[in-house]
């Protein structure tokens, strides 16, 4: 990683954690973030260093069988499914920064960064001597090619989302249509053959956690963003059979530049939709593991004695999302009234089995260190009533919730919320359809129920999916105060003002904003006692080379 | 015969071209496109409607199943293998040929290099099933049946109605928990995939006992019923009363004539196995032909949806066909 004698904010973060505005894991946080090793950061801050070597008694070899879902996995730079298809991309291609379940970003494939002083200049170092498996050079060309093919309008990725507000602008296309082009042509360029450098607009913080979103894999530039057996890759694990609803075979690569993985191969066993169908093959074990678990199975799993529970609190939710440019929710008055109408406590009990904590409709959660806590919206049931009268509606609204079927536990929490949106008479009739027909749709529907994974930090989701114009913007919420607070928060390294502006965000989204989400879930999984290493991330990422099995 | 079998070919044939045009409407009518489901659901809007033109996906319905019929019968290429469109969709069979199904845009993989390894899964299994099915009800019914009103003819029917009563859903899960939880004897589930620690042999036991025991019932019954009906005719009273021995009376006089109606139940049964174990199959996420055709319906996969329909509906008509003649072979009657 970089000098600390260039770090220039490093002073500043010192002030920060000597008078307590920061805490020591939000310190060792931001410290890497500016280029700061982690093992340093945690040294600096106090704290107890994640011990980063490899147990020397992990054993090597077999073969891990985990359950999940096999999606397609074509096209890792359009992917929409972190939690399935990017955990067998992962094994393969790999990222320039990797964020632990701790929220911490440690370098990748970049083995350092820094930052000018007024943060909108970044500089990443592509670590050397990492190789394709065919033998050729990691070079900031690669870097730069991805990098490009991420930003770009046509390719159609989410990424765009993250770094609009630093990296794009609007121009108008060919069509007289609104499309995004990078702001300026040398916005990513190439300093030598192991450097990049991003020239921003607007000062970023986040960059290198942006650059661990699961659609950012480092994937080789002649294969021109096309994913296969085969495929080349710089990861741990080669991809050597990928069956569509079937399974997914990851083979170990002996070249790899890190620590060679201990497993020789990585089975994902498609389970199906059916979650006994899971509970079934791990009982029978037929199965190491699930990728991550779904509250209905927690009980039968947690009665199996020779599995263990890994559980993380993360940022994970679904949100009840309003359109703002529909009828009724094109008024403000609805919207809040729908959320005063919810108590947050009975529905996390319904959905989650209290596996979770309840949400306060600001989709910023306290799993994330940049969320300010602030007073609740609480449970108003009279207060809803009187807003809806205001906005016209004397006798209530008639509106339609479209649900997908796919996640038992939005379909819960929409029944409950239903149930108590209907004693302020908000009648709500489900419309529950398959998934894969819902996200045909998802981004048009008037009111519709989607599911939002982790991020690290809170203002990651906020411009991934309330920021004007972004591709995942699907309540196409449009609010310039809004995007002109978070893209001064995305500038701010003070945590103590970063926080404040979350803070603004907050009561934004209570006041205005588009969605009811009354309820984060933590993420867990199960694994037979014999796999080594296990644990979850927040975001459901898998990482195949940290595990090992137990020789029988 | 030659001309009875030659009539209804023609007439499955015609049934095939009319299911493939209503499936093609009702596809018409379901939620989202084609470009959109091929491009993925977070493509930007203008790609969409780009690929939607160049698929000419606007042209009227009746054109678009005209050119469906060409890529299926080799008359014409495969739209979306056009290079040009950078789909990245190859068949190895090439973009012109007899029996193109086209792209399956759930799979991203040619349809019939989905469909037919999922249709060989589940003719395994429904051939192990039927294997199991003829037998234990052709046993159970005669049983039944050769002595109506009898004890032993209430505990059967009584279990064979037991046994076409519990849903498969549920046969599975008390199945799964008996012998899989509480046993340990059996896997869970039937990826059939080996290296499991359980044998692809050993997956299927589950899923083949399910389907037997859930079909069996209901067979036995219907040869329970055509065993007794038989039993009351005097042909077989003239044989017991001229002093044949019972066991010559029922294999000689009576079973055969008690199998004419249920022959055609038991062929029926194919078509049941082939496209009706959605449910099993995915209980045990089988990785077969009726989870298959599942998933195409819940994503929109018109070519997938096409291709299954009309693979079910060969399997039904064809069948049908079998029991027709079959009926016709077994009673001089039917030839009249």
């Amino acid at each position: 990683m970089s000098d600390e004698s260039k770090m220039p904010h490093l002073d500043k973060l010192r002030t920060q954690l000597a008078d307590g505005r920061m805490n020591r894991r939000d310190f060792a946080r931001f410290a890497t973030l500016l280029g700061i090793t982690a093992p340093a950061a945690m040294k600096m801050a106090g704290l107890a260093p994640v011990s980063r070597a490899r147990a020397a008694s992990m054993p090597m070899g077999g073969t891990l069988r985990v359950g999940t879902r096999v999606k397609d996995l074509k096209t890792p730079h359009t992917y929409s499914w972190g939690g399935y298809d990017s955990n067998v991309s992962r094994q393969v291609v790999e990222y320039l920064t990797f964020t632990d379940a701790d929220n911490i970003t440690h370098p990748y494939l970049a083995e350092g960064w820094s930052v000018s002083p007024d943060l909108k200049t970044w500089t990443l170092n592509i670590r050397k001597g990492v190789k394709w498996r065919n033998g050729h050079d990691f070079t900031a060309d690669d870097v730069v090619w991805n990098l490009k093919q991420l930003t770009d309008a046509a390719v159609g990725s989410s990424f765009v989302g993250l770094v609009k507000g630093y990296l794009l602008k609007e121009v108008k296309g060919t069509d007289g249509k609104t499309t995004t082009v990078l702001w300026d042509a040398n916005a990513i360029e190439k300093v030598d053959d192991h450097t990049v450098r991003l020239n921003c607009k607007e000062p970023q913080v986040s960059v290198p956690e942006h650059l661990f979103h699961y659609p950012a894999a480092m994937m080789y530039p002649d294969e021109k963003g096309i994913f296969q057996p085969g495929s080349q890759g710089t990861g741990p694990f080669e991809l050597v059979q990928a069956d569509t609803g079937k399974i997914a075979v990851l083979r170990k690569v002996k070249s790899y530049w890190g620590q060679p993985a201990y497993l020789d191969s990585i089975e994902q066993v498609d389970t199906g939709d059916d979650p006994a169908a899971a509970i079934a093959a791990l009982a029978s074990r037929q199965l190491h593991g699930l990728i991550f678990a779904d509250p209905v199975q927690y009980d039968a799993l947690k009665a199996m004695p020779h599995l263990k529970l890994y559980q993380v609190r993360s940022a994970e939710t679904i949100v009840m999302r309003f359109k703002e440019t529909e009828k009724p929710f094109d008024d403000a008055r609805v919207r809040r009234a729908m959320k005063l109408a919810l108590d947050p406590q009975p529905i996390l009990e319904v959905a989650l089995r209290g596996i979770g904590i309840a949400g306060d409709h600001t989709h910023c959660s306290p799993a994330q260190p940049d969320t300010k806590p602030i007073t609740p919206m609480g449970y108003h049931p009279d207060e809803a009533k009187k807003l809806l009268a205001e906005a016209g509606h004397p006798n209530g609204i008639d509106v339609t919730l479209y649900v997908p079927n796919d996640l038992p536990w939005g379909v819960a929490q929409a029944q409950a919320a239903a149930e108590q949106w209907k004693k302020v008479g908000i009648r709500v009739k489900l419309n529950v359809m398959p998934g894969a027909q819902y996200w045909d749709v998802w981004t048009k529907v008037p009111f519709g129920s989607t599911i939002w994974y982790h991020r690290p930090l809170a203002m990651m989701v906020m411009g991934l999916a309330y920021r004007s114009g972004v591709p995942w913007n699907e309540s196409s919420y449009s609010n310039p105060k809004f995007d002109e607070i978070l893209t001064r928060a995305e500038g701010t390294l003070d945590m103590a003002q970063r926080r404040d502006l979350l803070g603004q965000l907050e009561e934004i989204m209570h006041e205005d904003g588009p969605i009811a989400q009354p309820l984060f879930r933590n993420n867990f999984t199960f694994y037979d006692k014999v796999v080594l290493g296990a644990s979850i991330h927040p975001s459901n990422y898998f990482f195949g080379s940290k595990l090992a099995l137990e020789k029988a | 015969m030659t001309r009875y079998i030659l009539r209804r070919s023609l007439e499955m044939l015609a049934t095939l071209i009319v299911a493939s045009f209503l499936v093609f409407v009702v596809c018409e009518f379901s939620p989202g496109n084609v470009a959109r489901k091929t491009l993925g659901a977070f493509a930007l809007q203008e790609q969409v409607d780009l690929l939607y033109k160049k698929l000419h996906l606007n042209d009227p319905l009746l054109v678009r199943y005209v050119r469906w019929v060409g890529v299926l019968t080799g008359l014409q290429a495969d739209p979306l293998q056009d290079p040009a469109l950078g789909l990245d969709f190859k068949d190895p069979r090439g973009k012109q040929y007899f029996g193109n199904f086209g792209y399956s845009t759930l799979f991203k993989a040619p349809v019939n290099d989905v469909l037919w390894d999922r249709l060989g899964k589940t003719a395994l299994l429904a051939g192990l099933a039927f294997a199991v099915i003829v037998p234990l009800s052709l046993i159970l019914g005669v049983l039944a049946g050769m002595r109506a009103g009898s004890v032993l003819d209430r505990s059967l029917s009584t279990l064979s109605i037991v046994m076409t009563s519990i849903p498969e859903f549920a046969l599975g899960v008390l199945l799964v928990a008996v012998f899989v939880v509480a046993l340990g004897w059996l896997p869970g589930t039937s990826p059939m995939v080996g290296n499991t620690g359980w044998s692809t042999a050993s997956q299927l036991v589950l899923p083949v006992a399910v389907l037997a025991i859930y079909d069996s019932g209901y067979v036995a019954r219907m040869v329970r019923t055509s065993m007794a009906e038989v039993m009351q005719k005097p042909y077989v009273r003239t044989a017991v009363l001229k002093g044949l021995p019972r066991r010559q009376v029922i294999l000689r006089h009576a079973l055969r004539n008690a199998m004419i109606a249920p022959f055609t139940v038991l062929l029926l049964q194919i078509n049941w196995l082939i496209s009706g174990v959605v449910v099993t199959e995915l209980v045990f996420a089988y990785p077969g032909f009726g989870r298959m055709l599942l998933e195409a319906s819940l994503f929109g996969d018109v070519s997938l949806i096409e291709a299954a329909t009309l693979v079910a509906l060969f399997v039904a008509t064809a069948t049908q066909l079998l029991s027709d003649v079959g009926y016709r072979l077994l009673d001089p009657q039917a030839r009249r």
